[in-house]
């Protein structure tokens, strides 16, 4: 009787032990800096949105890791009138994760949402403005009409409020339940959904893609750098997504065994940039010259632990618009005097750089910045603000000290994005310049839809803001993202937009 | 009885509208949450932050959204939160039962090691037992909580892998948040048990119990623990209030999904419905752990209950 129950037992415990390998052998564990609170496209502000939400919806058009604009829900789509007409075909066969099928109507019901009275409320429908209205021309076409050109348009259309939502669904259980229980067409389906904790997602074998090849994903929610690293390091997790991993923790996890960080340029840039209006930086060659007296590479080699790339306007090198063939101001202290001197500055002149105080990397950084000017004559004195008060109050009011941070992202990797809101004239980033030329390129480049035409001139804008020193452009930083050595086939994503599709796990 | 209760529950009224008035206030200093809603958005513009604004009720002056606030908290609505527009009270209804876990297994470990450890030091007062776990209260006195609990993750998960480094799956996942509380709330209460009990062994019905041959085990755990337990159950329900408070940073270390870490994560993301309806949350559970030990007092002593 004994002998039979231990023999039960130990039976039990093998079947339980071979069921645990089985189903480990498909999951993955991501740990997440922060939970959106809602899992709607139109309500979504956030990169870890996306970092979970891209295995869950499709939009028209897909962006993975290689940046490459290919088709998503729709297999092809023309421009017609002129770019104010856009025609999509749409992929037939396809279904939501609750069974209702994908067609036109799900297309024109989901852009209706985004720029009606829901998507008012949430922060992503000033992206899509220039959609007038989606015409239904039958099942699987749809046509965009807008009311201008928009060049960005097919890719804000692979991402964030442009993800494809169920009508039948939403309609039946309300925009709140939504929130919580959403339901896409993409590659995972969420299964169970803790606030603030983690969120369990499940392969959805019938993906107009093909079955995803891991069986199931969890994303934990951990905020504190170091405590989702001592999750990697145990097993536990197999990836921390960014922005989660300091600078100062690489070497910590590259040196544990079976784990090590994976890096990939972000489209995320700093610069530091300058009062055009009044002080010293007033003068073009002061701000040339205070350019060439910092040596850039220097500090990425030595702050960012080589985790950046110098920059010579203020975008990455994956931006449209990017010119390879610019080259940054060299670092030249010996031509900076000079300039300054030509400027007629005084050594021993003073500017204040205004920075974010809760970003220590960079509080390092504008030390650093500051040694350099102190080497041609130049004292800087660093003033930290509360982030949101310099944001907020400080930046758009034009209260800065002669120079100021600024760091700028942005998933679309178009420089427009940046440049528009950075030099046009009035804009809230850009207090003291107005310039008629930069105005009128910046404008110019918006009606353009020829791909290769409007690139060259956001080129010669970027060229253009680089002659006239409108900042000291310092570098962009690569997105570093934590992963275990049982993680196969993973490739990370610039923009955070992390499709798990193709990645499996070993043992 | 019901005079004393009524007093206390009109006591706790105020104390509840003063720190949700200080409260609700204060977080408004941080800024706009508005533009951390539009962060990452793109292009935003006035009009969009004025959209977001007005969607959250931010337009209104300040002592209408207090008031606001306060009527959804008669009816038991603590409003909904800015991200993602999650009621409050469901995630606060979440989190309550993970800290209140949290602090009871603290409070367990600290009374279960304090108390027999302070009697030991009374008892042998002076000589090497007592010495050392004086000492050894020092040093645990002298552990800042995040420090203690970022070594025993070290040793604990990355170095023998025993135990999970963060998270609430499990009682193995109690283990080094409850020992990290526990330490620290032990180094005081050994203090404070042996101090009392020293004063208790003193008295003369000790000496009466000792003359009439009862045992040692008898006359320190019956006879003199009880007598001691009025201070220390004062003692230990108010700490259980301040532990409340503590166990913040315990609870961001361990990622324990807790009140803490709620109350955390909404400051930095300008969060005021939930960080409104977490403080106004642990100020009712402070205020009624207080009137409950003010009831204990009469069950453990009967000198108490014929007032």
């Amino acid at each position: 009787m004994k002998n039979k129950r231990a023999l039960a037992k130990a039976l039990a415990a093998a079947s339980a032990l071979s069921v645990s390998a089985v189903s480990q052998a498909g999951s993955l564990t991501v740990a997440t800096p922060q939970d959106p609170g809602s899992w709607d496209p139109i309500d979504t502000f956030l990169v870890n949105w996306a970092s979970l939400a891209t295995n869950v919806f499709d939009g028209l058009t897909y962006r993975g890791p290689d940046l490459e604009l290919v088709p998503g829900l729709a297999t092809r789509w023309e421009e017609l009138d002129d770019g104010t007409r856009l025609r999509f075909e749409l992929r037939e066969g396809v279904t939501f994760h609750n069974g209702e099928p994908f067609d036109a109507e799900a297309v024109k019901f989901t852009f209706e949402r985004l720029l009606g009275e829901e998507g008012a409320k949430g922060p992503q429908r000033s992206n899509y403005t220039a959609i007038e209205s989606v015409e239904v021309i039958d099942d699987h076409t749809v046509d965009f009409h807008l009311s201008e050109p928009d060049p960005v348009l097919l890719t804000k259309l692979a991402g964030y409020g442009a993800m494809i939502v169920p009508p039948g669904y939403i309609q039946e259980h309300g925009d709140e339940h939504f929130n919580s229980n959403p339901v896409g067409t993409g590659p995972f389906k969420i299964v169970d959904y803790r606030p603030r904790e983690d969120v369990r997602l499940e392969a959805f074998a019938e993906h107009w893609g093909g079955a995803p090849k891991l069986d199931s994903v969890t994303y934990r929610f951990i905020s504190e750098p170091s405590t989702a690293v001592a999750e990697l390091q145990s097993g536990r997790v197999d990836i921390v997504i960014p922005p989660t991993i300091p600078i100062g923790m690489i070497d910590t996890i590259n040196n544990h065994d079976g784990i090590r960080v994976v890096s990939v340029p972000s489209p995320t840039v700093e610069a530091i940039r300058f009062n055009t209006q009044s002080g010293i930086t007033a003068d073009e060659k002061v701000r040339q010259a205070m350019i060439m007296a910092v040596d850039r590479q220097a500090i990425i080699d030595s702050i960012l632990a080589g985790e950046g790339k110098v920059i010579a306007s203020f975008q990455s090198a994956q931006s449209f618009g990017h010119d390879p063939e610019l080259e940054p101001y060299p670092h030249d202290p010996e031509r900076a005097r000079q300039l300054l001197d030509e400027a007629g500055v005084e050594p021993g002149a003073n500017v204040q750089i205004d920075v974010r105080g809760n970003d220590a990397t960079f509080g390092e950084v504008a030390q650093v910045v500051a040694a350099y000017l102190q080497g041609v004559g130049i004292n800087a004195s660093i003033q930290p603000y509360e982030t949101n008060v310099l944001l907020n109050d400080i930046i758009p009011a034009g209260r800065t000290g002669e120079m100021f941070q600024q760091k700028w992202g942005g998933w679309t990797f178009d420089y427009d994005n940046t440049a528009y809101l950075m030099y046009h004239t009035g804009e809230r980033w850009n207090p003291y310049d107005s310039d008629e030329e930069l105005d009128r390129m910046l404008n110019a480049q918006r009606g353009i839809t020829d791909r290769a035409e409007r690139e060259a001139m956001l080129q010669e804008i970027a060229r253009y803001t680089q002659e006239r020193a409108l900042e000291m452009p310092l570098y962009s930083l690569n997105a570093l993202y934590g992963v275990s050595d049982r993680v196969q086939g993973f490739e990370p994503a610039p923009d955070n937009r992390l499709r798990l599709t193709d990645v499996s796990v070993s043992e | 009885m019901a005079k004393f209760l009524f007093y206390r529950l009109l006591q706790a009224v105020f104390v509840v509208l003063a720190v949700t008035l200080i409260v609700s206030f204060a977080i408004r200093l941080t800024g706009d949450p508005a533009v951390m809603l539009a962060q990452g958005a793109g292009s935003i513009t006035e009009a969009d932050l004025e959209r977001i604004r007005e969607a959250l009720g931010l337009n209104q002056p300040f002592i209408a959204q207090y008031l606001d606030f306060l009527r959804g908290l008669l009816v038991g609505d603590l409003g909904r939160s800015f991200m993602g527009g999650t009621q409050v009270s469901d995630l606060v209804g979440r989190a309550l039962p993970a800290t209140l876990a949290l602090a009871f297994a603290s409070l367990f470990v600290s009374i279960a090691v304090s108390i027999p450890l302070g009697i030991k030091a009374a008892v042998s007062r002076g000589r090497w037992p007592d010495q050392l776990i004086r000492v050894l209260s020092l040093i645990g006195l002298s552990f800042p909580n995040f420090w203690l609990a970022i070594m025993l993750v070290l040793l604990f998960s990355i170095t023998f892998n025993l135990l999970p480094p963060s998270g609430m799956e499990g009682w193995s996942s109690f283990v080094m948040p409850a020992a990290t509380m526990g330490i620290i709330l032990t180094a005081t209460n050994v203090r404070l048990v042996r101090t009392t009990m020293l004063d208790t062994l003193r008295s003369q019905y000790v000496m009466v119990a000792r003359a009439k041959g009862l045992s040692n085990t008898v006359v320190l755990y019956k006879h003199a623990l009880r007598n001691c337990s009025i201070p220390l159950i004062t003692y230990f329900g108010l700490q259980f209030g301040g532990l409340l408070g503590g166990i913040v940073v315990v609870e961001r270390v361990f990622n324990w999904p807790g009140l803490g870490t709620l109350a955390f994560e909404a400051v930095a993301a300008r969060d005021y419905p939930v960080l409104q309806g977490v403080i106004t949350v642990l100020s009712l559970l402070i205020i009624t752990i207080n009137l409950l030990v003010d009831i204990a007092y009469g069950l453990v002593d009967p000198r108490v209950r014929k007032d």
